[in-house]
């Protein structure tokens, strides 16, 4: 984990004291490296954030930060990288290494952010799409190594497809002793309501509910509960094993009590967007004990995770069902459930993107990453774990290697000023 | 928690029950129940009888009076309220008259039958020797005069009235109230829809804000409409304040991208005129002097964000006042609940959860919105908006 001492360290690799007080107030020079930059691609909601500036703190926020080189593995119709190349006055490179050094011959920026997200890439057969956010780090690191010098990288959602990738990064990240952060918005958007578990709660039972396809939207929703999980007592200690079922062994799973009805009727209680009756006429409608929400997901998927402290925590994909992500938790020695939705902002601002970025500037600025990256990577694992569940019949399977042990940071990161 | 020992019958009268008709949103709320504090909640009250004006193709009054045959259609508002005993046999009203086809007047207002639809209640009252708690979707009228008359009405058989919208009462992001007794020097309102409608909206956002601050509400001196090309000149030359008009747009979830390929980027004023074909924009001063700005702009966003200068503080006050609107961004028009939750604890204690006085004042303001727009942008003396009231010590918008 990071701490002020391995930050002292890194910046201390960064230059003289001097060198940073002369730097003070002088933008930091960051590069992009993205699969795609298209419009409303990751990279360019994210990356435009640098450009342009965005809403924060109930003010147009312009980022001290200059992007001085962009990466583009891949240009589809819609490409926009030559056209803010130009506007912004920075280079497009065709390497990674390039754009790092900004077509020098040392690395000449003072973070890079990484943005593997759409883009055609082949999927495995878990259904992963394989972005290569991996091989972008290798050549990050890579240069850092060659040039003996590290800056701040941030790595947009799961770190990888593949958990040993995703660990590999995260361990050259410590080794090289340079801040990482990674992740999804949804950790860090807007709750509705207003929700945060206390610190060092214990959590008797959690669930969560999401929708959408597989890999990228399932993601989102374990980042989303294991943001709130890692809050508990004791910190987060790892996973135990994990299980992923799908059809109508779900619903016989919460007849058997395997998992929440009453968390699922919290959760549900906080969802703006219950399709079936209501997109018919308008209604309101209590969708569990109704026995609704069963009659109209088409192909619901539970996703069990088991940690190795002892707690249980469900992942439900209701795609049919609702169309927004949902918490919620049976906190011991509280009375009913807590629960909140992470509210994901309309399309085209997305300004819970907004939310991210100021996070990465924040390390960028700093060099301190606001969260650890073993949130992220914790993720990546169980996310990978229940695929193979998935494509293993279903069978729980025990998941030694997810050994990840770190501490929540004490201050709240989402969104709420 | 314990039920309370007495279960309130409600009688709903409405202008019409289609799909995401505000009767839909609100009547269904207390039939099929709602999302509230994290468990499917159910009114502990009955909603025992229904009166619908008017029955377009697409009425969902059938369908829903056979699911829940408790509740009885009745072609009569007095019906609705007597429920044939000839006298009043209900505890509480639900008055939503909004949506249906109803005549506009020749400054665009619509004639919504509100009035008269609280005429007949209260001649059942009358006749009953008997009142009971109303609640009124929206402002109380199109016509001041009738609206002050309602107000007064309940006031003089001392029956509660609340009244309002749900901007008054849904989520804020951030999730933050303007501090009790504050001096305001001003306060602004970034907001979208039409004339007679979405401005009645953006007022109560405001108002339910500004009437927080120091001495209380007190009332408003005069209003200054401008549209078109009035609108541009005044913010121009800074009529109302460009800080808080930019804190405000910095607090919208939906501007319009002022350029192609772009998702979110703060327009130029060049953008602005391109993007906004009707600005419009209320100004009005409060007996205190407080200046607020109420300011639609269709095509540059599409929800209603507030900000605010407060005395002592370097930085404006600001936030949305979030509605989930279907059908664009969610299914349900959840900001509803907040708003059903509120005057359902009328029906149960008798007590209004906000003052009857805030929806007297926007609705009038509404209404010199309108009028002042009718003359050409001409400023109004409004001497019949001094109306004092004190803000609620607790909060009543949704957090929980």
């Amino acid at each position: 984990m990071l701490t002020r001492r391995t930050f002292i360290e890194t910046t201390a690799i960064a230059g003289t004291a001097g060198d940073l007080l002369a730097q003070a107030g002088a933008p930091k020079r960051v590069a992009i490296i993205c699969t795609i930059y298209k419009y409303l691609s990751h990279a360019q909601h994210m990356g435009d954030r640098f450009l342009v500036g965005y809403p924060f703190n109930g003010k147009w926020h312009k980022p001290n930060i200059k992007v001085v080189s962009l990466y583009v593995d891949q240009k589809p119709e819609g490409d926009l990288s030559a056209e803010r190349a130009k506007e912004f006055g920075f280079q497009v490179f065709p390497t990674i290494a390039e754009a790092l050094r900004v077509g020098g011959s040392k690395l000449a920026v003072d973070a890079v952010i990484v943005i593997g997200e759409h883009g055609d890439y082949p999927r495995n057969a878990k259904g992963q799409i394989l972005y290569p956010r991996y091989e972008f780090f290798e050549q990050c690191a890579k240069v850092f190594e060659a040039d003996g010098r590290s800056v701040p990288l941030y790595n947009d959602k799961h770190l990888s497809w593949s958990f040993e990738k995703a660990k590999k990064m995260v361990d050259t990240g410590h080794a090289m002793k340079f801040p990482m952060l990674a992740g999804s918005s949804l950790p860090v958007t807007w709750r509705l309501p207003d929700l945060e578990l206390p610190m060092n709660c214990e959590i008797a039972d959690a669930l969560m509910v999401g929708c959408g396809g597989s890999d990228p939207m399932d993601y989102h929703a374990i980042e989303a509960m294991q943001c709130m999980l890692e809050r508990r007592k004791g910190g987060e200690t790892g996973v135990k094993s994990v299980q992923l079922i799908e059809g109508e062994d779900v619903w016989k799973a919460g007849d058997d009590g395997r998992w929440s009805k009453e968390l699922l009727g919290a959760a549900l209680s906080r969802s703006d967007s219950p399709m079936g009756n209501t997109v018919k006429d308008g209604r309101t409608q209590e969708m569990v004990l109704s026995g609704e929400a069963r009659k109209i997901t088409p192909h619901p998927a539970a996703y069990f995770i088991e940690y190795r402290d002892g707690l249980k925590a469900t992942l439900l994909m209701l795609d049919g069902a609702v169309k927004d992500y949902m918490f919620a938790a049976k906190l011991r020695g509280a009375k009913g459930p807590v629960s909140t939705q992470f509210f994901l902002s309309p399309v085209p601002n997305v300004t819970y993107s907004a939310c991210l970025v100021n996070k990465i500037e924040e390390m960028i600025t700093t060099g301190i990453a606001p969260y650890p990256v073993e949130r992220t990577l914790i993720t990546c694992g169980i996310l990978e774990s229940c695929l193979t569940s998935k494509v293993e019949g279903h069978k729980r399977l025990e998941t030694p290697h997810l050994d990840v042990r770190y501490h929540a940071p004490r201050t709240s990161q989402y969104c709420r000023t | 928690m314990a039920q309370p020992a007495f279960r309130p019958k409600l009688a709903g009268v409405c202008t019409v029950y289609r799909k995401h008709s505000h009767t839909q949103h609100i009547i269904d709320r207390f039939l099929e129940g709602y999302g509230w504090n994290g468990v499917h909640h159910k009114p502990a009250m009955d909603l025992v009888s229904l009166y619908v004006d008017q029955h377009p193709p697409e009425d969902l009054t059938p369908d829903r009076a056979a699911r829940f045959p408790a509740m009885k259609v009745c072609n009569s508002i007095q019906d609705a309220l007597t429920l044939g005993t000839g006298k009043l046999a209900v505890d509480g009203v639900v008055l939503v008259g909004e949506h249906g086809d109803y005549p506009k007047t020749e400054k665009g207002q619509v004639q919504y039958p509100r009035y008269q639809f609280f005429q007949q209640i209260v001649d059942v009252f009358k006749s009953s020797g008997k009142s009971v708690p109303v609640f009124n979707d929206k402002h109380l009228s199109w016509k001041w005069e009738w609206a002050k008359e309602m107000y007064d009405t309940s006031r003089a058989m001392r029956f509660p009235l609340m009244s309002g919208s749900s901007l008054a009462v849904t989520w804020r992001i951030p999730s933050v109230e303007m501090p009790s007794g504050v001096k305001i020097q001003e306060a602004l309102c970034v907001c979208y829809g039409g004339v007679d409608s979405y401005d009645y909206h953006g007022l109560e956002t405001l108002q339910c804000m500004v009437e927080r601050r120091k001495g209380g509400e007190s009332g408003v001196k005069w209003l200054q409409a401008y549209r078109g090309e009035q609108f541009w000149q005044a913010h121009r030359d800074g009529v109302w304040p460009k800080d808080l008009f930019e804190a405000a747009l910095c607090r919208s979830h939906t501007l319009t991208p002022a350029r192609p390929g772009f998702n979110d980027m703060f327009p130029s004023l060049d953008d602005m005129k391109r993007l906004v074909k009707n600005p419009v924009a209320y100004r009005y001063q409060h007996t205190d002097g407080l200046m607020c700005t109420m300011i639609l702009m269709s095509g540059l966003v599409e929800d209603f964000n507030f900000a605010a200068r407060i005395e002592g503080r370097s930085e404006p006050f600001s936030t949305q006042m979030y509605l989930p609107m279907p059908p664009g961004r969610t299914t349900l028009a959840n900001f509803f609940s907040p708003l059903v939750n509120n005057f359902e604890q009328m029906y149960v204690t008798g007590k209004e959860t906000y003052p009857a006085e805030r929806g007297l004042l926007t609705t009038g303001l509404t209404a010199a919105g309108v009028d002042s727009l009718f003359a050409g942008g001409r400023k109004l003396d409004t001497p019949h908006l001094k109306i004092a009231y004190q803000a609620p010590k607790e909060s009543t918008f949704w957090r929980s």
